[in-house]
């Protein structure tokens, strides 16, 4: 499923993981029957552990269903070589629907602030942010976090090397999953697939197998559209995998997780629609996890993350105090204390003769 | 029926007698440190959520990294001085209890005598008693002034009255005077004028009609009851039927208490104060008030309203020191120790729910558990008052039975 996004683009799939998606769909399916419903992989169901980090978000409102739309621009500081070494997220929940709020932002924060605009100060508990209050009827609940910069960076969607005058970008978003190939009624299939095309809220779907199903694993990966410059070359284009740019510098990107693309169907076999389908079902998955770095508290509200990665110099450790010396040492400081006993014990003597 | 509920309430009394019984663990004393002798109420109310809590906890057991646990209630009188208030936190701390509730008192010497030993204030809501960095160990359960004072300037300043701030030269008047200063700092075209008055002064006339002649549409007066009392009592008394506000001391029994053979001056008097319910619904509160009643009977205002109905007092202040028990509680399982700094780190990362159903939690950047959102807005009527409708939280409240 490897997107052939440049001729560099022979990146083998570096997530080796059979996840809920492709799990459940094959559970689900029966493997020796023909002509029978069978669920597609959900869109929205994670693909991975993370994104969203530490778990996700979480909701504990008494009676109120918040609809809560997230939007999220993570900076990720580099070095000159493109290792990242310091991760920080600003989130911006928009929170409608009056009631009483308290949400839990799963994230290895090291500190956490309101943003500028906040309606709300952000609670810091480890391994979370907290939002507690009540909304009167919107909230626009900000938080800036400083996140700790090992296990941020593991689940960021972009990887950059630097080398020999060579910058390289790496989709880091494949994943591996389980599914199934087989023949299917094409004509209920298209309808869905065309559905999803317009669908700007992709829904689950079925397929009507003809043909016993297989099993087999599909790799696919988050489209990221990448846009900025390195040093004084600009770049814009969608990446899928890697990207060598005979470039070096200083890196200003945007990274956005995009839809993938939609490509004609109707002459595909319902064997090759039915792989088309799920694998751009597993794909909206896939950039739906990277929209929702930080996680939304609301399940079905909308997320959004852009990423900017900035070349950028590590903050120097302050500099250890010098300690203190008088630059006298321990044989100097006797010699002069005894020097002072023997001139008070002579001026004693001295003055008990005069 | 009859048998099993009386079953219930008396395992209920046993249970909230908070280690008055043989120990079933080592025993884990909860100090708390208020002005019993000064004000009998406060003190006893806060002593009773607290012992209201123990018994609930010690009921279900607590077994914290391998050892059983009793925990154990001692009160320690403040008598509203702050030596006194310092030296009950040391001693305390000395005799290792677990926590101290505290009405605030002294707090901002106690906190450094404690050694470590999380403190939460119940009461008080001065600017300045909690702060995470500065005073890790200390907490508190109440709304604060700045909340209060915001949420007052939120409520008043759209419906474009000339606001008269009267606050007394009380400690509690003085933090609200700055309170209000920082509230209505942006807004000052509000206030009409703003003033300080003697604190418990029997005749507040002149003060009053300084207030009318420079045009107040509103009096917003922040001080002890017998302030609030006295300023209604020099407003009505000379036929100007001006609506007052007031921060949660205005729900004081003292002032109902005060007014008594004017009843109709407390009607339209607004306060705000701590929310007693949450969205669920009056609930979870009213079975927090039922146990609380079982076992330590009903608290009168000491009014009637026009109909003959004893007037009482919700178990407000009773409210949070119950619900800090449970949050300690569940730190000490969370600490899986009884050490003050372990135990202190852990009331950072738990939530239970409260006593009114709403969840109660503290965090690492923020030791408050009453959030300003929190606050609401009540108005009296036949000396009970309800939530107000023109304002989003209070209008979701439910209004809380106060009489018998």
């Amino acid at each position: 499923m490897q997107g052939p996004d440049l001729r560099h683009d022979h990146d083998p799939p570096r997530l080796r993981i059979l996840l809920a998606a492709g799990a459940t769909a094959l559970a689900v399916t029966p493997l020796a029957v023909a002509a029978q419903y069978s669920p597609l992989p959900s869109p929205a169901a994670p693909l991975s552990n993370v994104p969203p980090l530490g778990g996700g978000a979480s909701s504990s409102t008494e009676r109120v269903h918040h609809r809560v739309d997230a939007v999220t621009t993570v900076r990720v500081a580099i070095n000159r070589h493109g290792a990242p070494f310091a991760v920080t997220a600003t989130q911006s929940l928009d929170v409608q629907v009056i009631g009483d709020y308290f949400f839990t932002i799963g994230a290895p924060v090291a500190t956490v602030e309101a943003a500028p605009g906040s309606d709300s100060t952000p609670g810091l508990r480890t391994a979370s942010i907290v939002w507690a209050g009540f909304n009167p009827g919107r909230r626009r609940l900000t938080a800036r976090a400083t996140l700790e910069p090992a296990r941020a960076s593991a689940a960021l969607p972009l990887r950059v090397e630097v080398s020999s005058g060579v910058t390289t970008l790496v989709n880091e978003t494949a994943v591996t999953v389980g599914t199934i190939v087989a023949d299917v009624e094409r004509a209920p299939l298209l309808r869905y697939y065309d559905a999803l095309r317009a669908a700007k809220t992709p829904v689950a779907g079925a397929a009507f197998l003809t043909s016993d199903p297989q099993r087999t694993t599909v790799t696919v990966r988050a489209p990221l559209q990448v846009s900025g410059t390195i040093g004084a070359r600009r770049i814009s284009r969608v990446l899928t995998g890697r990207l060598a740019v005979p470039a070096a510098g200083v890196v200003r990107l945007t990274v956005r997780p995009v839809r993938p693309a939609f490509r004609p169907a109707a002459a595909l076999s319902g064997r090759a629609l039915l792989a088309r389908v799920t694998t751009t079902l597993l794909t909206l998955a896939r950039v739906r996890q990277y929209q929702s770095f930080l996680g939304n508290p609301d399940p079905a509200g909308a997320n959004a993350t852009t990423y900017r990665y900035v070349t950028a110099r590590r903050p120097r450790p302050l500099a250890a105090a010098e300690p203190v010396s008088s630059g006298r040492d321990w044989a100097r400081t006797m010699a002069i204390v005894a020097g002072a006993v023997i001139a008070v014990g002579a001026a004693g003597v001295a003055w008990s003769r005069s | 029926m009859t048998r099993v509920a009386l079953i219930a309430a008396v395992t209920l009394a046993l249970a909230a007698c908070g280690g008055s019984g043989h120990a079933r663990g080592k025993p884990l004393v909860i100090v708390v440190n208020a002005p019993f002798s000064r004000t009998p109420y406060l003190g006893r109310t806060i002593e009773n959520g607290v012992r209201l809590a123990v018994g609930e906890v010690n009921a279900a057991g607590l077994r914290v990294g391998g050892t059983s646990y009793e925990l154990r209630v001692q009160t320690k009188d403040s008598a509203l001085s702050p030596a006194r208030a310092v030296s009950n936190v040391r001693s305390a701390a000395d005799e290792h209890a677990v926590a101290v509730v505290d009405e605030g008192t002294g707090i901002d010497a106690s906190w450094r005598v404690a050694r470590g030993l999380p403190i939460c204030i119940v009461f008080a809501g001065g600017a300045g008693a909690v702060d995470p960095a500065t005073r890790p160990n200390v907490f508190r359960i109440a709304p604060t002034d700045h909340g209060v004072a915001f949420r007052l300037a939120e409520y008043l300043i759209p419906k474009h009255l000339r606001i008269a701030l009267l606050h007394d030269d009380s400690d509690y008047g003085a933090a609200g005077a700055s309170a209000l200063g920082a509230a209505f700092s942006q807004n000052r075209s509000s206030v009409a004028v703003d003033e300080t008055v003697p604190a418990d002064a029997l005749d507040l006339g002149p003060q009053v009609l300084r207030a009318r002649r420079a045009h107040a549409t509103a009096l917003l007066v922040w001080g002890r009851p017998a302030t609030i009392a006295s300023a209604i009592a020099a407003a009505r008394s000379s036929g100007w039927d001006v609506p007052v506000f007031a921060p949660p001391t205005g729900a004081d029994p003292f002032v109902r208490q005060q007014l008594a053979d004017h009843p109709s001056w407390v009607n339209g008097l607004t306060f705000a104060g701590g929310r007693l319910t949450a969205e669920v619904g009056p609930g979870p509160f009213t079975s927090f008030e039922q146990r609380y009643e079982g076992a330590y009977g009903v608290d009168r205002v000491g009014v009637k309203t026009r109909a003959g109905q004893q007037v009482l007092e919700p178990p407000e202040t009773a409210m949070y020191a119950y619900d800090f028990v449970n949050l300690l509680a569940a730190a000490l399982l969370k600490a899986g120790s009884i050490d003050p700094g372990k135990v202190t780190r852990a009331l950072e990362e738990v939530t239970t729910e409260g006593a009114n159903g709403d969840e109660r939690a503290f965090n690492r950047s923020n030791h408050e558990g009453v959030v300003d959102d929190d606050v609401y807005f009540a108005r009296f009527s036949d000396m009970t008052y309800a939530p107000v409708k023109d304002d989003p939280l209070s209008a979701t409240l439910p209004t809380i039975d106060q009489t018998r």
